[in-house]
């Protein structure tokens, strides 16, 4: 069942002779149960992929259906609710808020949403990612691979429909990237949910379903 | 709530600072308005002390006690439920070397405005008066023998009464005959019947006066004509309305200062879907508890400071009044907040997180 569906996307930035054609015109579909690898060179259209997929940028024509909602006539206020209850980013940048603890990262998804992971859940999640004894520290006093860990632990949490992951791993070594993966696979799988992740590292793809392929914007299906 | 009490708890320092701009506002309001209080007060606490609701004066005297002179026998002619006549002039108090600025009442002993006595007695005796205890802080005390600036009669201060100033001066109560030996000297006696005003309390003040020549002034008007009062109240109000507009740009500024670093932080929590009301309400609670801890700390410090100020400083804290301009300078903090809250509702979560 397509949780995931973008009919004919494109996007472009900017305009005249510096237009960008970041994403040509792309049909893409994903099912639930899925872990979808996306690799590619730098610059090819990864993120922006990924951020469209996920009802954070607009596509500059195309249809992008989640859950059976269709995006483009949504106003922001709208895809931020679809966000909220649909989508876990575990974005390439950091996404933690700066002054609230590991623990308070995730309280600060429930006082904003029901349906986020029960307490043992929760407590189970941050022992397989290794952070069980974070809880109580600011992101500053993590290490870069610590900080990724908890991002990864904030996007699960919610018990989205559909985890997007910009680069999971970068910072991780590969041991603890193979876990995270694992840990990926497992959620996928035992909640029957979707996740795509964008990766550089091709150590990384066999643990994934299906494997796309970005070149300069087009995506191919490299494996299934 | 949540976030916006937890982002205090981390940056303790830097709230702490935009606390103490605020407190350091609330305290200069909080002192103006003591200071406007005790100024007025200055200037009317005799008047308020009558608990009057009119006083009659003549119609040329253009509101001013001084000016206006009638004869007794115009008593008669006004109905009010109570009235007491009063004769008024200025004048500089001696006593070996303390020197004051005086106003003197003549009043009828019996009437209503005679004043309550704190220390010592009530005059009785011709030349004897009772004085407000402003002068016994400047070092006057009972049985002082008073020469005064204009006049060779010298007073006896026989007691006290408290609060009682008239624009600015002590005043110095004596019986009419008193007062008129000051003012007319040798003609005292061929101006035996002659008055200021007439103090009236009544319930309607329509055509009471019964004669053309007279004015019926209400308390208040009374007292927004005495010398130099309206002009100094208004000057001191407009500063604190000032204040309030500072003080709402002050918390404009630092707010959105704050925010405007925390763009890619709340760019961050709108992409994972938090919603912007959410954020916005965040801020909106961290102005209102910055604000309130600032005007209570400010509060808290003015009510320490007036009582270590020495007496010369005419403060005196209305807490109401203070209460209000707290609330009004809580309300108007918030309104500084607004931009931000606009700021957040514009932020493009994925401009912000450079996505
Ligand atoms: N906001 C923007 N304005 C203009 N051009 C952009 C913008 N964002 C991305 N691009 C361009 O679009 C192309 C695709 O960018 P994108 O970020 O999707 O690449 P990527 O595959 O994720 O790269 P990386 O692996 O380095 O993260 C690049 O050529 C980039 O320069
Ligand atoms: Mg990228």
């Amino acid at each position: 069942m397509a949780i995931l569906e973008m009919k004919q996307v494109k996007k472009t930035y900017g305009s005249g002779h510096k237009m960008v054609e970041a994403l040509k015109e792309t049909d893409f579909r994903a099912d639930k149960g899925e872990l979808i690898a996306v690799i590619g060179p730098s610059g090819s259209g990864k993120s922006t992929f990924l951020t469209i997929a996920g009802g954070l940028l607009s596509p500059t024509s195309g249809e992008i259906w989640i859950n059976k909602q269709d995006l483009s006539g949504l106003n922001e206020k709208q895809r931020s609710k679809i966000r909220l209850k649909e989508i876990g980013f575990i974005l390439q940048a950091s996404n933690l808020v700066p002054f609230l603890t590991m623990e308070n990262q995730l309280n600060l998804l429930d006082k904003v949403k029901k349906g986020n992971m029960a307490r043992n859940e929760r407590m189970q999640l941050f022992e397989d990612l290794g952070i069980s004894d974070l809880r109580n520290k600011y992101p500053a006093d993590l290490s870069g691979g610590e900080r990724q860990r908890v991002a990864i632990a904030k996007a699960i949490y919610s018990n989205p429909s559909i985890i997007l992951a910009d680069e999971p791993t970068a910072s991780l070594d590969s041991d603890r990237a193979y876990e995270v993966m694992e840990l990926l696979k497992s959620e996928t799988k035992n909640k029957n949910t979707t996740t795509i992740v964008v990766t550089h590292d091709i150590r990384l793809i066999h643990y994934c379903d299906k494997v796309y392929r970005m070149t300069d914007g087009v995506l191919v299906l490299d494996k299934e | 709530m949540f976030l916006a009490w937890n982002e205090l708890k981390k940056n303790k320092l830097r709230f702490v600072l935009i606390i103490g701009v605020l407190m350091l506002v609330a305290y200069l309001v909080f002192f103006l308005s003591g200071l406007a209080n005790g100024l007025a007060s200055l200037n009317r606490e005799a008047v308020d002390k009558w608990d009057a609701s009119a006083i009659v004066l003549t119609e040329e005297s253009d509101k001013s006690l001084l000016q206006s002179t009638m004869s007794i026998d115009e008593m008669d002619a006004i109905q009010a439920g109570e009235t007491a006549v009063i004769g008024q002039i200025n004048a500089i108090a001696q006593t070996g070397d303390k020197k004051a600025n005086v106003s003197i009442f003549g009043i009828e002993k019996d009437e209503f405005i005679m004043p309550d006595i704190i220390e010592g007695e009530e005059f009785s005796a011709a030349n004897e008066v009772v004085a407000a205890d402003a002068l016994k802080e400047e070092g006057f005390g009972l049985g002082d023998k008073l020469t005064l600036s204009s006049t060779d009669e010298t007073l006896t201060i026989v007691g006290f009464t408290a609060e009682a100033r008239f624009n600015a001066a002590p005043v110095l109560y004596g019986d009419l005959a008193t007062f008129r030996r000051i003012k007319f000297g040798d003609a005292a006696e061929a101006n035996g019947d002659q008055i200021n005003g007439i103090i009236v309390r009544s319930n309607s003040l329509s055509n009471l006066a019964g004669n053309e020549e007279l004015e019926v002034i209400e308390s208040e008007t009374f007292i927004e004509n005495l010398p130099g009062y309206t002009e100094q109240s208004l000057t001191l109000n407009f500063m604190i309305y000032f204040l309030f507009i500072i003080s709402s740009v002050i918390v404009a500024i630092f707010l959105y200062v704050l925010t405007v670093q925390k763009i890619s932080m709340f760019g961050v929590m709108k992409a994972q879907g938090i919603p912007s009301g959410y954020l916005a309400r965040s801020v909106i609670a961290q102005t209102f508890i910055l604000a309130a801890v600032g005007v209570i700390v400010g509060f808290i410090l003015t009510l320490l400071s007036g009582a270590f100020l020495p007496s010369a400083i005419p403060v005196a804290f209305d807490i109401l009044t203070m209460i209000i301009y707290g609330f009004v300078l809580i309300v108007v903090a918030i309104l500084g907040a607004v931009f931000s809250v606009l700021t957040i509702v514009k932020i493009d979560p994925l401009k912000a997180i450079g996505g």
